[in-house]
């Protein structure tokens, strides 16, 4: 080769290269066509699953008790979740989709059934027996029905028990009392809030949502998770005043943890309490369970009506799946008490609560208390993620590890959060 | 007769056409080519002219993707942060690469283990040197606990959530990481050189630095332009060490063109805006590049 086909073949060579990168992003048309019409197509329904450990059995589990009825075959395809968090929309939008996926409800899912994606099932929700407020949640914008829930789980803000004991502290009911045990432990060597941020970020929202809920209640809350109010509103600002109260109690080395060892602080009691959704319970080894517990989200204004966060799971059909028939007839079974009992025991853990109101099963205490607090509330809401869109959670996360750096800075940062949700909603079209 | 035959032979060897397996070994790879890097390239430049979330109708909006890049502090951000990973990350690649290599070149017994250990970093998957890293640099991680015992207490950081540090942080992880990759390379170009003319300098009395400056270097010109093209599309593309350490945060003191490209892209789900950051990456790529070449190939004919 001499050297200046060398060097022809290499710029070549990176130009490929570099157009790859700038190639890296999927292509594909924009929505179309309705539901499927006419008879179903041969062959097994296909579901496209984000599930993992205890989820995913629960899945196979209630799989296999459908194909055993023998009414149609279904099979199950799992995708890591990030990825398929990534690839719904193409999957989506493909030219021959799978037919079910397990999804998220409310915001999460409206946004791909008002662009016509998902299948419309409010024949089948006729005979279903939720709640209002899930029937809401399953609904596009304009009221037609296109999610089965079917659980959904509380958070809660864990403690170890055994450390509480020792001190001498009771589970705080109000917002003095819950100052009144972060300075207790601070007292006593133990940073009171723990929280792990460089690879979760997303777990600052939780704090936020719960103080927006306890101070603007939840039908604020969910106004402006929808792009109603503005995250520089005062209302927002009365937010983060609260959040300055607590603030010396969080853990000041959180922004440069990982949730695994902001996990290990606090079973090893170097942090006192931890903001959670019971998903938590299974990073605590199973051993040391029995020691912890949870607590309601501190009421601040009792004026303000209880809102809680439940974020519900569940199940839709493609707009364009060839098996409509046979789809529906499985997201039926799926709503059906049987189903959800059959859910909740492969999994074993006790950590998502069945949906439908005939479900018998037998409840752990910690879903006992779960589904008590979640009943009792005023409002629901699912979590920041669910109800603003996923495409406005990277706003969130600069905005609030910010703040839990730069709290002097609050001006700027709603500023710019506002900006940043506001921007990614624009991209919707 | 044999006038027939020998006509025919020389007739049979003027029309010869290559086997098809030849062809194919052409165009499959072509196609492969075709199908999976330019037209998603070319769809990559068309998208970053449109509005468009991946599901609902597309928008065309012309250049409004570029112009929003002048009034977004995230673009600057990523933007500045990039600058600094190429003349750091590729600055201290090219400089401790070479000087590990001349150090290493020469065959002495046990050279072998250090070459080795200088290499291993490439072995482990990215994955992996992230979580080695993330480990070092906790909070309650072993630097900050080797400076405490040395009596440096007042240097212990927040490594990776301190935004004055954590950029930093990341690049020294990544640096561990190209570091033997470089040196490769350097030890194949030194050990190209003609002995000879080392000797030959020796003789003369050119001491170490006089070879160095006179010899080595300008030998290992054609060398240099792999080293340089190869480091400067990596500090491009870098993305995954930042993405598995730190994810553009804290609060995107870390981010780089290539983070912002993949969350406005796939996180945000703007594939307009993302496409067009992903137009700028390569446009910079390039442009960085071919001004290298075009200097590099005026000096060649300079000689």
């Amino acid at each position: 080769m001499t050297e200046k086909s060398r060097r022809s073949a290499l710029v070549a060579g990176s130009v490929a290269f570099a157009l790859a990168l700038s190639g890296c992003v999927a292509t594909g048309g924009g929505s179309s066509s309705g539901p499927g019409e006419g008879p179903d197509a041969e062959g097994p329904l296909t579901i496209q699953s984000r599930l993992t450990n205890q989820d995913a059995a629960a899945l196979d589990a209630v799989v296999e008790a459908f194909n055993e009825k023998g009414g149609g075959q279904v099979e199950i395809n799992e995708v890591p979740n990030e990825t398929y968090r990534e690839q719904l929309p193409t999957y989506l939008t493909s030219a021959n989709p799978p037919d079910i996926y397990t999804w998220l409800g409310g915001e999460a899912t409206r946004v791909f059934a008002d662009e016509g994606l998902i299948l419309d099932i409010s024949d089948i929700w006729e005979d279903f027996d939720f709640n209002d407020a899930l029937r809401e949640l399953s609904q596009d914008s304009e009221g037609t029905e296109v999610f089965v829930p079917t659980s959904n789980y509380w958070w809660g803000v864990y403690y170890d028990t055994r450390l509480f004991d020792q001190l001498g502290l009771a589970e705080p009911a109000t917002w003095d009392e819950f100052l009144d045990v972060a300075e207790t432990l601070q007292a006593n060597d133990v940073v009171p809030i723990g929280i792990g941020l460089t690879d979760s970020p997303w777990l600052a929202s939780a704090w936020f949502d719960y103080l927006n809920l306890r101070i603007n209640g939840p039908e604020f809350h969910l106004a402006l998770l929808a792009g109603d109010e503005s995250f520089d509103s005062p209302e927002v600002e009365a937010v983060f005043e609260a959040w300055d109260e607590i603030l010396p109690y969080f853990d000041d080395t959180a922004s440069g943890l990982s949730f695994n060892q902001a996990t290990t602080d606090f079973v090893q009691n170097r942090t006192g309490m931890i903001l959670a959704g019971s998903w938590f319970q299974g990073s605590i080894p199973a051993d040391q369970l029995e020691h912890f517990d949870y607590f309601k989200f501190p009421v601040i204004d009792e004026s303000v009506p209880d809102g809680e966060e439940a974020p519900t799971d569940g199940f839709f059909a493609s707009a364009n799946t060839d098996q409509p028939a046979l789809a529906k007839e499985f997201l039926t079974y799926l709503a059906s008490a049987e189903a959800q009992e059959i859910m909740y025991d492969a999994t074993g853990s006790g950590t998502l609560l069945p949906t439908n109101p005939d479900a018998e099963v037998e409840l752990t205490p910690y879903a006992e208390k779960g589904r008590e607090i979640i009943q009792n509330a005023a409002g629901l809401s699912q979590f920041f993620n669910r109800d603003a869109g996923d495409d406005v959670q990277p706003s969130a996360d600069q905005a609030l590890t910010q703040y839990l750096a730069q709290a002097a800075e609050i001006g700027d940062i709603l500023t710019q959060w506002q900006a940043e949700a506001q921007q990614a909603r624009d991209a919707r079209g | 007769m044999v006038q027939v035959a020998e006509e025919r032979r020389t007739r049979r060897r003027r029309a010869s056409v290559p086997p098809p397996v030849v062809f194919a070994l052409v165009l499959i790879p072509f196609t492969l080519e075709v199908v999976g890097v330019f037209w998603p390239a070319i769809n990559g430049v068309w998208l970053s002219f449109l509005n468009w979330n991946g599901f609902s109708a597309a928008e065309f909006v012309g250049l409004d993707n570029y112009a929003r890049m002048f009034t977004d502090p995230v673009f600057f951000t990523a933007l500045r942060n990039t600058g600094i990973w190429l003349i750091l990350f590729g600055g201290i690649s090219f400089v401790g690469g070479l000087a590990v290599a001349l150090l290493l070149q020469s065959e002495r017994r046990g050279v072998g283990i250090y070459r080795s250990a200088l290499f291993l970093p490439i072995v482990f998957s990215l994955v992996v040197t992230a979580l080695i890293w993330n480990a070092i640099y906790q909070p309650n991680g072993i630097l900050n606990i080797v400076l405490t015992n040395l009596g440096l207490g007042d240097w212990t950081r927040l490594w990776l959530g301190d935004p004055s540090t954590a950029l930093y942080a990341v690049i020294v992880a990544a640096l561990w990481r190209q570091i033997g990759y470089v040196m490769i390379l350097f030890i194949a170009g030194l050990k190209a050189i003609d002995p000879a003319m080392l000797e030959a300098a020796r003789v003369d009395g050119a001491n170490w630095w006089q070879r160095l400056r006179y010899i080595v270097l300008p030998q290992l010109r054609s060398v240099n332009l792999v080293v340089l093209s190869v480091l400067i599309i990596d500090a491009l593309r870098s993305f995954d060490i930042v993405y598995a350490m730190t994810g553009g945060g804290p609060f995107r003191s870390t981010e780089l063109l290539s983070t912002y490209m993949f969350e406005a892209a796939f996180t945000s789900r703007q594939l307009g805006y993302g496409s067009a950051l992903a137009v700028v990456i390569f446009l910079l790529a390039v442009g960085v590049i071919i001004s290298y070449l075009v200097r590099a190939f005026s000096e060649s004919k300079e000689d």
